[in-house]
């Protein structure tokens, strides 16, 4: 009971520079009027992949031939496609999709490529050349061209697309970890806690993974919206989320023949990514301003 | 059957050439004179017709290629014995008449006199013996076409002697249907040349190849059907159909078959071009997989035919451009069998899958993207299926998984099409006999096989038709294959081009054609 009070923050009259720096930096962000623009908007489509069966006006498969084509109105806002489904129905259900994959992808290549990264930074010698020579083949293959190889193995679908995209991205975050720790391994608390006998992974986890970690988020919110990209790319190309379910990517290809016939296919779809991506590289742009150490010290 | 559809699949094309004077005065509408030889027409005028074709040829040895992009050039390059007419009649190509001996079993055929091939040197019989020997002996693709055939025999250097192990009556269909059956020359062949540098007896020959842009051939003007009136035609390679169509509308080229099903009815309006839709021979299918249950249950197939809307997939996939059908063959053809057992009744359906004790079933369809209607149907048919409680579960693979899945019978479902069919023995023997080549869906009916093997050797043409309405009759009841569509052939030129006439085997003739402009 007495302990409590005491590992609170101190609730309001308390400075920034008493707050936990995750509380100071979330503050900083909400600040930031861009950076709260592309949250509302996340957090719309997040709604959206969340209760999309509810909002949606019709169910996303609803495939009935003597609709088809019709322009936008007030029965179908976004009109309706080749199949006669309504396209608003489909874009919101899309965002599920497109949220899942990007998701669990950039979460695959965090996970992977920041213990590589780690790895490869503090240790040096050996592993670090392989980890890096690895990393450096990956990006010598243009990302979509890996993805679309590593899909034609596995054989199309929503997980080998989460894979394809999650194994490409690995070597970005590896980079980025690495180039940091370089740095924050030379510094003084590191090499006290070596010198104290520390244990590696104890070192590593306590002292310098916390220290790596703002340009490790500034590239998972980036990540996130290449992810939404390279989904829609895929499933563009037939190789990611299959008919017929719902997918943006999927829709612009169908949107593709009836460009001149039917523009509404192709632009709500096409909306929706692009505000979806916009909003992520919109936030950021924002984190990196708001952790940026350089940045915190001159405020 | 012919060969797969594909867009690289073949497609019987057939012959060119040649056969021009013979049908130039039926060409419906045209009225052209494009015998125009005579008195120095308009025909005469010559210049290149630019074609785009949606795609490359794999390579130019028209008895190994299974592409269509293949057959659309070589239609124009290399003859047959026999060619089918705009009718799919048969008329005579290289051999200008044939005899059948009493006991149907001896056919011989007398060759022209005035066919060289393109390097000058003479054509003669041991060049069509050559052929089919090499057909038969490498099992190339057309090698089940020539299936009754004993001998091929050359008795003199104009006469061709083919013997059969029981009468034929397809026979003629089986040696002409396509140019897969083309006479090559064998010092062509045995180079290895006639890949890339074909050596033919047809009106054009080849004059240039660059990868991946364009063929370029030009006349043959010692053709034996008379010299060409055009002094050339390119093939250009436009995957793209809007492309295709934005350059026939700017005048880069003259004709093209890519044109989307769903922009016919606009282009139709459209004053600036020339635009043919026929009836084709080609027919789009869904077949179960007979092997696993409960397919292997007549009654759960029959569900399927009645649980699904023709109507609706048709005007999905091609806007019109289609004939409903609910067998192989075409009203358009002579083989034609009236059938129209399954109406959309889902409640028949659903009573059948009572009856068969089937619930919760969930299917796996298997399609193309190489197809688009495959896919586009496949989004159809799952909402239908809904309707009566079948799931289905639509996986979308390239066409090369896609057979290899169909061969090694991985799939519940399936959607393809057959295209360049001529001959009802085409239509059904290799799909629903038990032993046919083309049954991947495990179907095995005796008194259906027993038809086929009767179909093949009945010369009376009465006879012939009636075991073929019946066999057609009992594969749809069985649904073995559960019939869709007849896809119309669609074409568009330009109207400088004079004299074309769009087939409904989509062979792509363009020996009696020529220019005004």
């Amino acid at each position: 009971m007495t302990t409590t009070p005491r590992l609170a923050p101190e609730p309001t009259h308390g400075t920034a520079r008493r707050r936990a720096p995750w509380v100071r930096s979330l503050v900083a962000l909400l600040h930031h009027k861009v950076a709260v623009a592309g949250l509302v908007v996340l957090a719309v489509l997040v709604v959206c992949a969340l209760f999309g069966e509810q909002l949606a006006p019709y169910p996303a498969n609803a495939v009935d031939i003597s609709r088809a084509l019709q322009p936008p109105s007030t029965a179908h806002p976004f009109g309706t496609d080749d199949l006669g489904r309504d396209v608003m129905s489909r874009v919101i259900l899309a965002a599920s999709v497109s949220l899942q994959v990007s998701v669990v992808s950039v979460t695959i290549a965090l996970v992977v490529g920041v213990l590589l990264g780690l790895v490869a930074g503090y240790f040096g010698g050996w592993p670090d050349t392989v980890v890096m020579r690895v990393a450096d083949v990956m990006f010598a293959f243009p990302v979509m061209l890996l993805a679309i190889a590593i899909v034609a193995v596995l054989g199309p679908g929503l997980t080998t697309a989460m894979i394809a995209i999650g194994v490409v991205y690995v070597p970005i975050f590896a980079r980025v970890t690495r180039a940091s720790v370089l740095s924050v391994r030379e510094e003084p608390y590191v090499r006290a806690a070596v010198s104290l006998g520390a244990h590696p992974g104890r070192v590593i986890v306590r002292h310098v993974l916390p220290n790596v970690s703002a340009p490790i988020i500034v590239q998972t919110s980036l990540s996130l919206a290449f992810a939404i990209l390279s989904e829609a790319a895929l499933s563009f190309l037939g190789l990611g989320v299959q008919p017929p379910a719902p997918s943006w990517g999927r829709m612009l290809f169908d949107a593709k023949a009836f460009l001149d016939q039917a523009w509404w296919m192709g632009v709500f779809p096409g909306l929706a990514v692009f505000v979806t991506v916009l909003a992520l590289n919109l936030v950021g742009d924002a984190l990196r301003d708001v952790l940026d150490v350089r940045k915190t010290v001159n405020d | 059957m012919t060969t797969r559809t594909t867009r690289r699949a073949g497609l019987a094309v057939v012959a060119t050439v040649a056969t021009a004077a013979l049908f130039a005065a039926c060409s419906p509408g045209e009225g052209v004179d494009v015998d125009g030889s005579g008195e120095g027409g308009s025909g005469d005028a010559g210049g290149i017709l630019v074609a785009a074709i949606a795609g490359e040829p794999d390579q130019l040895d028209p008895q190994s290629t299974s592409s269509y992009f293949s057959f659309q050039v070589l239609e124009n390059v290399f003859d047959t014995l026999v060619a089918p007419d705009e009718n799919l009649v048969m008329q005579p190509a290289l051999a200008e008449s044939w005899e059948i001996s009493d006991d149907q079993l001896t056919w011989t055929f007398t060759l022209r006199d005035d066919v060289t091939w393109h390097d000058g040197t003479a054509f003669d019989a041991d060049d069509v013996v050559y052929s089919y020997r090499r057909i038969m002996d490498e099992e190339l693709a057309s090698s089940w076409r020539f299936a009754a055939v004993e001998d091929v025999s050359a008795t003199d250097e104009r006469t061709v002697v083919i013997t059969v192990t029981n009468p034929s009556p397809n026979l003629l269909a089986s040696i002409g249907g396509y140019k897969g059956v083309a006479i090559v020359q064998q010092e062509n062949v045995e180079s290895g040349e006639i890949t890339t540098q074909p050596v033919g007896t047809g009106p054009f020959e080849l004059s240039a190849y660059s990868s991946g842009e364009r063929i370029e051939l030009v006349a043959h003007e010692e053709h034996w059907g008379g010299a060409p009136h055009l002094d050339g035609v390119t093939f250009q390679f436009i995957p793209e159909p809007t492309t295709a169509l934005a350059a026939l509308a700017a005048g880069e080229i003259d004709w093209t078959d890519s044109v989307p099903p769903q922009q016919v009815g606009s282009l139709m309006e459209d004053s600036s071009i020339d635009i043919a839709q026929v009836g084709s021979n080609d027919y789009w299918y869904l077949a179960t997989n007979q092997a696993n249950p409960p397919f292997d249950d007549v009654r759960v197939r029959q569900a399927i035919a009645y649980a699904i809307d023709r109507d609706a997939i048709t005007e999905a996939t091609m806007y019109g451009n289609a004939t409903v059908n609910q067998t192989a063959i075409p009203v358009s053809s002579a083989w034609y069998t009236e059938y129209d057992t399954y109406s959309l009744d889902t409640a028949r359906a659903s009573d059948l899958l009572d009856e068969a004790g089937v619930d919760d079933l969930t299917i796996d369809l298997m399609v193309t993207a190489d197809y688009p209607e495959t896919v586009t149907a496949a989004q159809v048919i799952e909402s239908q299926l809904a309707e009566v409680g079948i799931a289905v579960e639509i996986r979308s693979l390239d066409f090369g998984t896609w057979l290899d899945e169909q061969g090694q019978g991985n799939w519940d479902m399936l959607m393809l099409g057959w295209l360049g069919n001529i001959d009802p023995d085409d239509f059904y023997y290799g799909q629903h006999h038990t032993d046919g080549p083309n049954n991947y869906q495990g179907y095995s009916n005796p008194e259906v096989d027993d038809l086929l093997d009767a179909g093949r050797t009945e010369t009376d043409e009465q006879a012939r038709q009636e075991i073929y309405a019946e066999a057609a009759t009992q594969i749809a009841d069985d649904a073995s294959y559960i019939y869709l569509y007849n896809p119309a052939v669609v074409q568009t030129w330009s109207p400088d081009v004079v004299g074309y006439v769009a087939r409904g085997d989509r062979a792509i003739r363009f020996a009696d054609v020529s220019l005004d402009r």
